[in-house]
Protein backbone atom coordinates (compact mmCIF):
# COMPACT_ATOMS: atom_id res chain seq x y z
CA UNK A 1 0.00 0.00 0.00
CA UNK A 2 1.21 3.75 -0.77
CA UNK A 3 2.06 5.21 2.40
CA UNK A 4 0.56 9.45 1.85
CA UNK A 5 3.71 11.51 2.32
CA UNK A 6 2.72 14.38 3.76
CA UNK A 7 1.62 15.60 6.84
CA UNK A 8 -2.24 14.67 6.97
CA UNK A 9 -1.54 11.09 6.50
CA UNK A 10 -3.40 8.96 9.12
CA UNK A 11 -2.09 6.88 12.00
CA UNK A 12 -2.62 3.26 11.31
CA UNK A 13 -2.19 0.14 13.06
CA UNK A 14 0.16 -2.79 11.61
CA UNK A 15 -3.72 -4.77 11.00
CA UNK A 16 -4.84 -1.43 9.56
CA UNK A 17 -2.39 -1.23 6.81
CA UNK A 18 -1.91 -5.06 5.80
CA UNK A 19 -5.31 -4.95 5.00
CA UNK A 20 -5.22 -1.86 2.79
CA UNK A 21 -2.14 -3.89 1.42
CA UNK A 22 -4.75 -6.58 0.73
CA UNK A 23 -7.12 -4.14 -1.12
CA UNK A 24 -4.60 -2.95 -3.28
CA UNK A 25 -3.52 -6.53 -4.26
CA UNK A 26 -6.29 -7.80 -4.29
CA UNK A 27 -7.31 -4.70 -7.26
CA UNK A 28 -4.25 -5.37 -9.02
CA UNK A 29 -5.46 -8.77 -9.56
CA UNK A 30 -9.05 -7.78 -10.45
CA UNK A 31 -8.05 -5.18 -13.10
CA UNK A 32 -4.30 -6.61 -14.23
CA UNK A 33 -4.85 -10.47 -13.88
CA UNK A 34 -8.96 -11.16 -14.19
CA UNK A 35 -9.25 -8.07 -16.60
CA UNK A 36 -6.96 -9.83 -19.50
CA UNK A 37 -8.75 -13.14 -18.58
CA UNK A 38 -12.34 -11.31 -19.41
CA UNK A 39 -10.83 -10.32 -22.61
CA UNK A 40 -9.88 -13.57 -23.70
CA UNK A 41 -13.07 -15.09 -22.25
CA UNK A 42 -14.27 -12.82 -24.91
CA UNK A 43 -12.31 -13.54 -27.78
CA UNK A 44 -12.41 -17.10 -27.02
CA UNK A 45 -15.99 -17.68 -26.40
CA UNK A 46 -18.55 -14.97 -25.99
CA UNK A 47 -17.66 -13.67 -29.31
CA UNK A 48 -17.92 -16.08 -31.21
CA UNK A 49 -21.32 -17.03 -29.80
CA UNK A 50 -22.45 -13.87 -30.92
CA UNK A 51 -21.09 -13.91 -34.12
CA UNK A 52 -22.72 -17.54 -35.18
CA UNK A 53 -26.34 -16.35 -34.05
CA UNK A 54 -26.51 -12.64 -35.13
CA UNK A 55 -23.71 -13.65 -38.14
CA UNK A 56 -21.49 -10.62 -37.75
CA UNK A 57 -19.21 -9.21 -34.60
CA UNK A 58 -20.99 -6.63 -31.72
CA UNK A 59 -21.00 -3.48 -33.15
CA UNK A 60 -20.82 -1.34 -29.46
CA UNK A 61 -20.24 -0.99 -26.12
CA UNK A 62 -23.81 -2.24 -24.77
CA UNK A 63 -23.64 -5.26 -27.52
CA UNK A 64 -20.86 -6.81 -25.87
CA UNK A 65 -22.14 -6.04 -22.48
CA UNK A 66 -25.48 -7.65 -23.44
CA UNK A 67 -23.42 -10.42 -24.94
CA UNK A 68 -21.00 -11.11 -21.82
CA UNK A 69 -23.61 -10.41 -18.82
CA UNK A 70 -24.59 -14.05 -18.58
CA UNK A 71 -21.00 -15.42 -18.54
CA UNK A 72 -19.69 -16.70 -14.94
CA UNK A 73 -16.26 -14.91 -15.47
CA UNK A 74 -17.94 -11.58 -15.95
CA UNK A 75 -20.07 -12.13 -13.20
CA UNK A 76 -16.99 -13.09 -10.91
CA UNK A 77 -14.88 -10.09 -12.19
CA UNK A 78 -17.53 -7.75 -11.87
CA UNK A 79 -18.68 -9.29 -8.28
CA UNK A 80 -15.09 -9.11 -6.93
CA UNK A 81 -14.60 -5.65 -8.52
CA UNK A 82 -17.40 -4.25 -6.62
CA UNK A 83 -16.12 -5.91 -3.30
CA UNK A 84 -12.87 -4.65 -4.13
CA UNK A 85 -14.26 -0.75 -4.75
CA UNK A 86 -16.30 -1.18 -1.47
CA UNK A 87 -13.48 -2.51 0.48
CA UNK A 88 -11.09 0.08 -0.58
CA UNK A 89 -13.16 3.05 1.46
CA UNK A 90 -14.18 0.02 4.18
CA UNK A 91 -10.31 0.04 4.82
CA UNK A 92 -10.01 3.85 5.57
CA UNK A 93 -13.29 3.78 7.62
CA UNK A 94 -11.67 2.87 11.06
CA UNK A 95 -8.24 4.58 11.12
CA UNK A 96 -10.17 7.95 9.42
CA UNK A 97 -13.00 7.67 12.40
CA UNK A 98 -10.54 6.87 15.28
CA UNK A 99 -8.24 10.27 13.94
CA UNK A 100 -10.91 12.73 12.97
CA UNK A 101 -10.81 15.05 15.68
CA UNK A 102 -6.97 15.10 15.24
CA UNK A 103 -6.89 15.17 11.91
CA UNK A 104 -9.11 18.19 12.27
CA UNK A 105 -6.58 19.95 14.75
CA UNK A 106 -3.83 19.39 12.39
CA UNK A 107 -4.99 20.93 9.42
CA UNK A 108 -5.85 23.76 11.52
CA UNK A 109 -2.38 24.26 12.65
CA UNK A 110 -1.23 23.77 9.77
CA UNK A 111 -2.93 26.29 7.87
CA UNK A 112 -1.80 28.69 10.78
CA UNK A 113 1.67 27.67 10.96
CA UNK A 114 2.22 28.50 6.91
CA UNK A 115 0.69 31.46 7.54
CA UNK A 116 2.58 33.05 10.39
CA UNK A 117 5.58 31.99 8.13
CA UNK A 118 4.95 34.38 6.16
CA UNK A 119 6.32 32.69 2.84
CA UNK A 120 6.89 35.19 -0.24
CA UNK A 121 3.46 33.06 -1.09
CA UNK A 122 0.84 31.60 0.22
CA UNK A 123 -2.36 29.67 -0.60
CA UNK A 124 -5.78 30.94 0.62
CA UNK A 125 -9.17 29.11 0.81
CA UNK A 126 -12.40 30.55 0.32
CA UNK A 127 -15.79 28.67 1.30
CA UNK A 128 -19.24 30.41 0.19
CA UNK A 129 -21.68 30.12 3.15
CA UNK A 130 -25.26 28.51 1.83
CA UNK A 131 -23.10 27.38 -1.39
CA UNK A 132 -26.13 24.83 -3.19
CA UNK A 133 -24.26 21.82 -4.58
CA UNK A 134 -25.62 20.35 -7.33
CA UNK A 135 -27.86 17.35 -7.11
CA UNK A 136 -25.50 15.17 -9.44
CA UNK A 137 -23.30 15.68 -6.72
CA UNK A 138 -25.34 15.83 -3.24
CA UNK A 139 -27.54 12.92 -3.95
CA UNK A 140 -25.25 10.20 -4.97
CA UNK A 141 -22.21 8.05 -3.46
CA UNK A 142 -20.23 8.21 -6.79
CA UNK A 143 -18.21 5.07 -7.02
CA UNK A 144 -19.75 3.60 -4.05
CA UNK A 145 -17.95 6.04 -1.77
CA UNK A 146 -20.07 6.72 1.24
CA UNK A 147 -20.82 10.38 1.88
CA UNK A 148 -19.25 11.39 -1.46
CA UNK A 149 -17.28 14.44 -1.88
CA UNK A 150 -19.45 16.99 -0.10
CA UNK A 151 -21.09 14.47 3.12
CA UNK A 152 -20.46 16.50 6.17
CA UNK A 153 -20.64 15.76 9.78
CA UNK A 154 -20.01 18.51 11.73
CA UNK A 155 -18.68 21.99 11.32
CA UNK A 156 -15.63 22.82 9.16
CA UNK A 157 -15.84 19.13 8.49
CA UNK A 158 -12.54 17.86 5.99
CA UNK A 159 -13.19 13.93 6.65
CA UNK A 160 -14.31 13.31 3.27
CA UNK A 161 -11.13 14.73 1.82
CA UNK A 162 -9.66 12.48 3.98
CA UNK A 163 -11.49 9.31 2.75
CA UNK A 164 -10.34 10.56 -0.98
CA UNK A 165 -7.04 10.78 -0.15
CA UNK A 166 -6.60 7.61 1.82
CA UNK A 167 -8.90 6.03 -0.44
CA UNK A 168 -7.26 6.63 -3.53
CA UNK A 169 -3.69 5.86 -2.46
CA UNK A 170 -5.17 2.12 -1.81
CA UNK A 171 -7.37 2.23 -5.06
CA UNK A 172 -4.71 3.30 -7.16
CA UNK A 173 -2.21 0.25 -6.00
CA UNK A 174 0.75 2.55 -7.33
CA UNK A 175 -0.61 3.40 -10.64
CA UNK A 176 -1.38 7.13 -9.76
CA UNK A 177 1.84 7.91 -8.43
CA UNK A 178 3.79 8.42 -4.87
CA UNK A 179 2.51 11.77 -4.18
CA UNK A 180 -1.08 10.54 -6.32
CA UNK A 181 0.08 12.80 -8.70
CA UNK A 182 0.78 11.00 -11.70
CA UNK A 183 -2.08 12.61 -13.91
CA UNK A 184 -0.95 15.86 -13.37
CA UNK A 185 2.57 15.56 -13.63
CA UNK A 186 2.58 13.55 -16.77
CA UNK A 187 0.55 16.14 -18.55
CA UNK A 188 1.20 19.21 -16.86
CA UNK A 189 4.97 18.24 -17.41
CA UNK A 190 4.25 17.32 -21.07
CA UNK A 191 2.55 20.42 -21.94
CA UNK A 192 5.51 22.19 -20.65
CA UNK A 193 7.86 20.24 -22.88
CA UNK A 194 5.62 20.36 -26.00
CA UNK A 195 5.00 24.36 -26.49
CA UNK A 196 8.01 26.03 -24.58
CA UNK A 197 6.36 29.33 -25.41
CA UNK A 198 3.51 29.07 -23.55
CA UNK A 199 4.19 30.91 -20.20
CA UNK A 200 0.81 30.73 -18.42
CA UNK A 201 0.50 33.82 -15.86
CA UNK A 202 -3.15 32.03 -14.64
CA UNK A 203 -3.61 28.19 -14.16
CA UNK A 204 -7.49 27.00 -12.95
CA UNK A 205 -8.27 23.31 -12.15
CA UNK A 206 -12.06 22.50 -11.99
CA UNK A 207 -13.06 20.14 -10.15
CA UNK A 208 -9.97 19.94 -8.26
CA UNK A 209 -11.23 17.34 -5.04
CA UNK A 210 -8.07 17.25 -2.71
CA UNK A 211 -5.89 19.42 -5.09
CA UNK A 212 -3.80 16.23 -5.46
CA UNK A 213 -3.31 17.02 -9.27
CA UNK A 214 -3.34 20.73 -9.23
CA UNK A 215 -0.35 20.72 -7.40
CA UNK A 216 1.68 19.32 -10.45
CA UNK A 217 0.49 22.89 -12.43
CA UNK A 218 2.43 24.90 -9.79
CA UNK A 219 5.65 22.36 -9.79
CA UNK A 220 5.82 22.25 -13.70
CA UNK A 221 5.14 26.61 -14.02
CA UNK A 222 6.54 28.04 -10.50
CA UNK A 223 5.76 31.56 -12.04
CA UNK A 224 1.69 31.10 -12.39
CA UNK A 225 -0.76 31.83 -10.12
CA UNK A 226 -3.04 28.68 -9.66
CA UNK A 227 -6.60 28.10 -8.58
CA UNK A 228 -8.46 24.80 -7.89
CA UNK A 229 -12.26 25.13 -7.66
CA UNK A 230 -15.00 22.64 -6.69
CA UNK A 231 -18.41 22.39 -4.95
CA UNK A 232 -17.26 20.11 -2.51
CA UNK A 233 -16.22 22.30 1.02
CA UNK A 234 -14.58 18.92 2.91
CA UNK A 235 -12.34 18.23 -0.22
CA UNK A 236 -11.37 22.07 -0.30
CA UNK A 237 -10.83 22.64 3.20
CA UNK A 238 -8.55 19.26 3.06
CA UNK A 239 -6.78 20.59 -0.01
CA UNK A 240 -5.65 23.39 0.91
CA UNK A 241 -4.19 21.96 3.93
CA UNK A 242 -3.00 19.49 2.02
CA UNK A 243 -0.93 21.92 -0.12
CA UNK A 244 0.27 24.36 2.72
CA UNK A 245 1.62 20.90 4.66
CA UNK A 246 3.40 20.32 0.67
CA UNK A 247 4.58 23.47 0.73
CA UNK A 248 2.96 24.54 -2.41
CA UNK A 249 0.48 27.99 -2.89
CA UNK A 250 -2.24 26.82 -3.89
CA UNK A 251 -5.71 29.17 -4.23
CA UNK A 252 -8.87 27.20 -3.29
CA UNK A 253 -12.15 27.96 -3.67
CA UNK A 254 -15.84 26.57 -3.82
CA UNK A 255 -17.36 27.33 -7.10
CA UNK A 256 -19.66 25.90 -9.59
CA UNK A 257 -17.78 24.80 -12.46
CA UNK A 258 -21.41 25.35 -14.48
CA UNK A 259 -21.09 29.25 -13.36
CA UNK A 260 -17.60 30.72 -12.43
CA UNK A 261 -17.57 33.47 -10.40
CA UNK A 262 -14.32 34.58 -12.55
CA UNK A 263 -13.64 37.48 -14.88
CA UNK A 264 -13.73 36.82 -18.86
CA UNK A 265 -10.12 36.03 -20.26
CA UNK A 266 -8.60 35.69 -16.99
CA UNK A 267 -6.37 32.55 -17.36
CA UNK A 268 -4.09 31.15 -20.10
CA UNK A 269 -4.87 27.33 -18.80
CA UNK A 270 -8.29 25.99 -17.77
CA UNK A 271 -7.47 22.14 -17.09
CA UNK A 272 -9.70 19.56 -15.46
CA UNK A 273 -8.90 15.69 -14.82
CA UNK A 274 -11.39 12.90 -14.33
CA UNK A 275 -14.06 15.26 -13.76
CA UNK A 276 -16.50 15.63 -16.86
CA UNK A 277 -17.15 12.27 -16.77
CA UNK A 278 -18.75 12.74 -13.20
CA UNK A 279 -21.41 15.56 -14.30
CA UNK A 280 -24.88 15.17 -16.41
CA UNK A 281 -24.30 16.47 -20.55
CA UNK A 282 -26.01 19.46 -19.89
CA UNK A 283 -23.97 20.51 -17.31
CA UNK A 284 -20.71 19.76 -19.13
CA UNK A 285 -21.82 21.92 -22.11
CA UNK A 286 -22.41 24.78 -19.63
CA UNK A 287 -18.86 24.16 -18.21
CA UNK A 288 -17.40 24.19 -21.48
CA UNK A 289 -19.01 27.54 -22.32
CA UNK A 290 -17.67 28.78 -19.24
CA UNK A 291 -13.78 27.76 -19.91
CA UNK A 292 -14.04 28.96 -23.03
CA UNK A 293 -15.50 32.46 -21.51
CA UNK A 294 -12.64 32.76 -18.37
CA UNK A 295 -9.80 31.89 -21.17
CA UNK A 296 -7.87 34.82 -22.39
CA UNK A 297 -7.28 34.23 -26.21
CA UNK A 298 -4.75 32.19 -27.10
CA UNK A 299 -5.16 30.18 -24.04
CA UNK A 300 -5.40 26.35 -23.51
CA UNK A 301 -8.52 24.63 -22.46
CA UNK A 302 -7.30 20.99 -21.98
CA UNK A 303 -9.55 17.74 -19.50
CA UNK A 304 -7.75 14.65 -19.01
CA UNK A 305 -10.63 12.17 -19.50
CA UNK A 306 -11.80 8.71 -20.33
CA UNK A 307 -11.10 8.19 -24.32
CA UNK A 308 -14.68 8.66 -25.90
CA UNK A 309 -16.24 5.49 -27.49
CA UNK A 310 -15.95 6.88 -30.80
CA UNK A 311 -12.58 6.01 -30.47
CA UNK A 312 -12.72 2.79 -29.28
CA UNK A 313 -13.38 -0.74 -30.07
CA UNK A 314 -16.59 -2.17 -28.97
CA UNK A 315 -14.97 -4.22 -26.57
CA UNK A 316 -13.06 -1.73 -24.57
CA UNK A 317 -15.98 0.89 -24.91
CA UNK A 318 -17.65 -1.74 -23.21
CA UNK A 319 -14.66 -2.83 -20.60
CA UNK A 320 -14.70 1.36 -19.53
CA UNK A 321 -18.16 1.54 -19.43
CA UNK A 322 -18.50 -1.27 -16.79
CA UNK A 323 -18.08 1.61 -14.11
CA UNK A 324 -21.33 3.27 -16.03
CA UNK A 325 -23.50 0.31 -14.96
CA UNK A 326 -21.99 -0.65 -11.58
CA UNK A 327 -19.86 1.58 -9.88
CA UNK A 328 -22.97 4.20 -9.23
CA UNK A 329 -21.10 6.36 -12.08
CA UNK A 330 -24.28 7.29 -13.48
CA UNK A 331 -22.41 10.32 -16.24
CA UNK A 332 -19.62 8.11 -17.19
CA UNK A 333 -21.23 6.31 -20.16
CA UNK A 334 -22.77 9.50 -21.44
CA UNK A 335 -19.86 11.48 -21.45
CA UNK A 336 -17.96 9.16 -23.62
CA UNK A 337 -20.72 8.68 -25.67
CA UNK A 338 -19.70 12.70 -26.77
CA UNK A 339 -17.33 13.54 -29.49
CA UNK A 340 -15.35 15.65 -28.22
CA UNK A 341 -14.15 18.08 -30.92
CA UNK A 342 -17.93 18.86 -30.93
CA UNK A 343 -17.82 19.35 -27.11
CA UNK A 344 -15.14 22.11 -27.83
CA UNK A 345 -16.51 23.25 -31.30
CA UNK A 346 -19.95 24.10 -29.22
CA UNK A 347 -18.61 25.61 -26.87
CA UNK A 348 -16.89 28.42 -29.03
CA UNK A 349 -13.74 26.69 -30.18
CA UNK A 350 -12.12 26.68 -33.30
CA UNK A 351 -12.26 23.03 -35.07
CA UNK A 352 -8.82 23.79 -36.34
CA UNK A 353 -7.23 24.56 -33.09
CA UNK A 354 -8.59 21.32 -31.65
CA UNK A 355 -6.18 18.80 -29.56
CA UNK A 356 -5.74 15.50 -27.80
CA UNK A 357 -2.97 13.49 -26.65
CA UNK A 358 -2.14 10.05 -25.70
CA UNK A 359 0.26 10.33 -22.41
CA UNK A 360 2.51 7.72 -21.21
CA UNK A 361 2.18 7.87 -17.42
CA UNK A 362 5.76 9.64 -16.50
CA UNK A 363 5.54 7.14 -13.13
CA UNK A 364 5.08 4.28 -15.06
CA UNK A 365 6.90 4.42 -18.32
CA UNK A 366 9.78 6.69 -16.53
CA UNK A 367 11.14 10.07 -17.73
CA UNK A 368 12.56 9.04 -21.39
CA UNK A 369 9.62 7.33 -22.63
CA UNK A 370 6.98 10.07 -21.23
CA UNK A 371 9.38 12.88 -23.18
CA UNK A 372 9.95 11.37 -26.10
CA UNK A 373 5.71 11.29 -26.24
CA UNK A 374 5.80 15.41 -26.53
CA UNK A 375 7.09 14.49 -29.90
CA UNK A 376 5.46 11.62 -30.96
CA UNK A 377 1.84 11.36 -30.95
CA UNK A 378 -0.19 7.74 -29.95
CA UNK A 379 -3.68 6.73 -30.91
CA UNK A 380 -5.90 6.56 -28.88
CA UNK A 381 -7.28 3.18 -29.96
CA UNK A 382 -5.16 0.93 -27.55
CA UNK A 383 -6.36 -1.36 -24.46
CA UNK A 384 -4.26 1.04 -22.20
CA UNK A 385 -5.88 4.12 -23.08
CA UNK A 386 -7.31 5.89 -19.91
CA UNK A 387 -7.25 2.51 -17.82
CA UNK A 388 -5.92 1.82 -14.54
CA UNK A 389 -3.39 -0.82 -15.43
CA UNK A 390 -0.09 -1.62 -15.90
CA UNK A 391 1.18 0.45 -18.34
CA UNK A 392 -1.46 3.24 -18.51
CA UNK A 393 -1.48 5.68 -20.81
CA UNK A 394 -3.64 9.20 -20.07
CA UNK A 395 -5.53 10.78 -22.42
CA UNK A 396 -6.51 14.81 -23.23
CA UNK A 397 -8.22 16.93 -25.13
CA UNK A 398 -9.32 20.38 -25.50
CA UNK A 399 -8.40 23.45 -27.69
CA UNK A 400 -6.57 26.77 -27.79
CA UNK A 401 -8.90 30.19 -27.74
CA UNK B 1 -16.52 -3.07 20.61
CA UNK B 2 -16.06 0.65 21.34
CA UNK B 3 -14.43 -0.62 24.59
CA UNK B 4 -12.10 -2.83 23.26
CA UNK B 5 -10.72 -0.20 20.13
CA UNK B 6 -9.99 2.08 23.12
CA UNK B 7 -7.91 -0.14 25.14
CA UNK B 8 -6.16 -1.43 22.19
CA UNK B 9 -5.54 1.81 20.54
CA UNK B 10 -3.77 3.25 23.62
CA UNK B 11 -0.65 1.77 22.86
CA UNK B 12 -0.57 3.99 19.32
CA UNK B 13 2.00 7.30 18.72
CA UNK B 14 0.77 10.81 20.62
CA UNK B 15 0.45 13.72 18.75
CA UNK B 16 4.27 15.37 19.32
CA UNK B 17 3.30 18.48 21.86
CA UNK B 18 5.90 20.70 20.10
CA UNK B 19 5.13 21.15 16.36
CA UNK B 20 9.03 22.07 14.92
CA UNK B 21 8.04 25.72 13.34
CA UNK B 22 10.90 25.40 10.66
CA UNK B 23 10.66 21.60 9.95
CA UNK B 24 12.56 20.50 6.67
CA UNK B 25 10.73 20.06 3.60
CA UNK B 26 12.30 16.70 3.89
CA UNK B 27 12.12 15.63 7.10
CA UNK B 28 9.24 12.37 7.31
CA UNK B 29 5.88 13.70 8.16
CA UNK B 30 4.72 12.91 11.49
CA UNK B 31 1.02 11.06 11.13
CA UNK B 32 -1.69 12.59 12.48
CA UNK B 33 -2.39 10.47 15.76
CA UNK B 34 -5.00 8.51 17.64
CA UNK B 35 -7.74 9.88 20.13
CA UNK B 36 -9.13 7.52 21.74
CA UNK B 37 -12.94 9.03 20.39
CA UNK B 38 -14.28 7.09 17.29
CA UNK B 39 -16.25 9.77 15.52
CA UNK B 40 -18.86 7.38 12.98
CA UNK B 41 -19.31 7.94 9.42
CA UNK B 42 -22.10 6.92 7.54
CA UNK B 43 -20.24 3.42 5.58
CA UNK B 44 -23.04 2.16 3.34
CA UNK B 45 -23.60 3.11 0.03
CA UNK B 46 -26.95 5.18 -0.82
CA UNK B 47 -28.10 3.91 -4.08
CA UNK B 48 -27.07 -0.12 -2.73
CA UNK B 49 -24.33 -1.95 -4.58
CA UNK B 50 -24.59 -4.08 -7.81
CA UNK B 51 -25.13 -7.83 -7.67
CA UNK B 52 -24.23 -10.25 -10.97
CA UNK B 53 -25.21 -14.04 -9.86
CA UNK B 54 -28.57 -15.52 -10.40
CA UNK B 55 -28.83 -15.34 -6.68
CA UNK B 56 -27.58 -12.23 -5.10
CA UNK B 57 -26.82 -14.46 -2.39
CA UNK B 58 -23.51 -15.51 -4.09
CA UNK B 59 -22.47 -12.22 -4.72
CA UNK B 60 -22.89 -12.12 -0.95
CA UNK B 61 -21.57 -14.97 -0.05
CA UNK B 62 -17.99 -14.16 -2.33
CA UNK B 63 -17.25 -11.21 -0.83
CA UNK B 64 -17.66 -12.81 2.65
CA UNK B 65 -15.39 -15.11 1.61
CA UNK B 66 -12.91 -12.37 0.49
CA UNK B 67 -13.42 -9.66 3.09
CA UNK B 68 -12.16 -13.32 5.40
CA UNK B 69 -9.22 -13.60 3.13
CA UNK B 70 -7.88 -9.64 4.21
CA UNK B 71 -8.13 -10.84 7.51
CA UNK B 72 -6.15 -14.44 6.63
CA UNK B 73 -3.36 -11.98 5.14
CA UNK B 74 -3.68 -9.47 7.39
CA UNK B 75 -2.76 -12.11 10.60
CA UNK B 76 -0.21 -13.20 8.25
CA UNK B 77 1.29 -9.76 7.78
CA UNK B 78 1.08 -9.17 11.15
CA UNK B 79 2.70 -12.50 12.27
CA UNK B 80 5.72 -12.11 9.53
CA UNK B 81 6.03 -9.00 11.43
CA UNK B 82 6.44 -10.29 15.01
CA UNK B 83 8.55 -12.75 13.80
CA UNK B 84 11.34 -10.55 12.44
CA UNK B 85 10.90 -8.92 15.50
CA UNK B 86 11.85 -11.81 17.87
CA UNK B 87 14.10 -13.00 15.36
CA UNK B 88 16.24 -9.62 15.66
CA UNK B 89 15.61 -9.76 19.44
CA UNK B 90 16.87 -13.14 19.74
CA UNK B 91 13.43 -13.43 22.11
CA UNK B 92 11.25 -16.89 21.06
CA UNK B 93 12.47 -20.08 22.21
CA UNK B 94 11.71 -23.19 19.97
CA UNK B 95 8.07 -24.36 20.96
CA UNK B 96 7.22 -21.66 23.26
CA UNK B 97 4.29 -20.35 20.85
CA UNK B 98 2.82 -23.99 20.59
CA UNK B 99 2.81 -23.96 24.74
CA UNK B 100 1.50 -20.24 25.01
CA UNK B 101 -2.01 -20.04 27.05
CA UNK B 102 -3.04 -17.00 27.36
CA UNK B 103 -3.91 -14.31 30.46
CA UNK B 104 -7.71 -13.79 31.66
CA UNK B 105 -6.77 -10.02 30.26
CA UNK B 106 -5.87 -11.38 27.42
CA UNK B 107 -8.51 -13.73 26.95
CA UNK B 108 -11.14 -11.03 27.22
CA UNK B 109 -9.39 -8.83 24.90
CA UNK B 110 -9.15 -10.94 22.16
CA UNK B 111 -13.08 -11.97 22.53
CA UNK B 112 -13.83 -8.38 22.20
CA UNK B 113 -11.48 -8.30 19.01
CA UNK B 114 -13.21 -11.77 17.65
CA UNK B 115 -16.43 -10.09 17.93
CA UNK B 116 -15.36 -7.21 15.93
CA UNK B 117 -13.50 -9.50 13.27
CA UNK B 118 -17.05 -11.17 13.07
CA UNK B 119 -18.76 -7.99 12.55
CA UNK B 120 -17.05 -7.50 9.82
CA UNK B 121 -17.16 -10.53 7.99
CA UNK B 122 -20.70 -10.26 7.63
CA UNK B 123 -21.12 -6.61 7.90
CA UNK B 124 -22.89 -7.20 3.65
CA UNK B 125 -25.62 -8.60 5.44
CA UNK B 126 -26.26 -5.48 7.53
CA UNK B 127 -26.77 -3.41 4.39
CA UNK B 128 -30.12 -4.72 4.06
CA UNK B 129 -31.19 -4.19 7.93
CA UNK B 130 -29.81 -0.48 7.49
CA UNK B 131 -31.82 -0.35 4.05
CA UNK B 132 -35.61 -1.89 5.74
CA UNK B 133 -34.50 0.35 8.77
CA UNK B 134 -34.81 3.29 6.66
CA UNK B 135 -37.64 2.58 5.41
C1 LIG C 1 -13.52 12.53 -9.79
S1 LIG C 1 -13.38 14.01 -8.92
C2 LIG C 1 -12.04 14.83 -9.72
C3 LIG C 1 -10.72 14.33 -9.30
C4 LIG C 1 -9.53 15.15 -9.57
N1 LIG C 1 -9.70 16.30 -10.43
C5 LIG C 1 -8.44 14.27 -10.12
O1 LIG C 1 -7.64 14.75 -10.88
O2 LIG C 1 -8.39 13.08 -9.76
C6 LIG C 1 -14.74 15.01 -9.38
C7 LIG C 1 -14.83 16.29 -8.57
O3 LIG C 1 -15.66 17.22 -9.24
C8 LIG C 1 -16.41 17.94 -8.28
N2 LIG C 1 -17.55 18.54 -8.97
C9 LIG C 1 -18.66 17.91 -9.42
N3 LIG C 1 -19.47 18.78 -10.06
C10 LIG C 1 -18.85 19.99 -10.02
C11 LIG C 1 -19.18 21.28 -10.52
N4 LIG C 1 -20.31 21.51 -11.17
N5 LIG C 1 -18.30 22.28 -10.30
C12 LIG C 1 -17.15 22.06 -9.64
N6 LIG C 1 -16.79 20.86 -9.14
C13 LIG C 1 -17.63 19.84 -9.33
C14 LIG C 1 -16.72 16.91 -7.24
O4 LIG C 1 -17.04 17.52 -6.00
C15 LIG C 1 -15.41 16.12 -7.19
O5 LIG C 1 -14.55 16.63 -6.24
Amino acid sequence: MLELKHELKLAKTRDEKARMNFVSGLRAHVLNDMATGMRTVYEGDVEPGFRRSAGRTPKDGPEVHKAIKPNEYFKFYSSLRVTAQDMVWQSVFPPLERNRGALKSKATALAKTKRRERRAEHGSLTLQPGFEVPRYVSAIDVHLMAGNYDGEYEANDLAAGALYDNGLAVFSFGLMGQNLDDIGQSIAGFIRLKYPHLKPKKILDLGCTIGHNTGSWRDQFPAAEVHGIDVAAPCLRYAYARAEAQGRAIHFTQMNAEALDFPDASFDVVFSSMFLHEIPQKGIANIMREAFRVLRPGGLMLHMELPPNSQLSAYDAFYLDWDSAYNNEPFYKPFRDLKPEELCRKAGFDPKKYVQFVIPSVGWYGEKVWSESATQPRDVDNDKTGRLTDGILWYCFGAWK
Amino acid sequence: MSAARTTSSKGASKPKAKVKPKAKAKAKPTAVADTPSRQPMRRTIRGGRPYFFADPAIDKLLNMLVVLGSEVWTLRERLAALEAIQIRQGGLAAGELDAHEFSAEDESRLAAERKEFIDSLFRILQEQVEEARRR
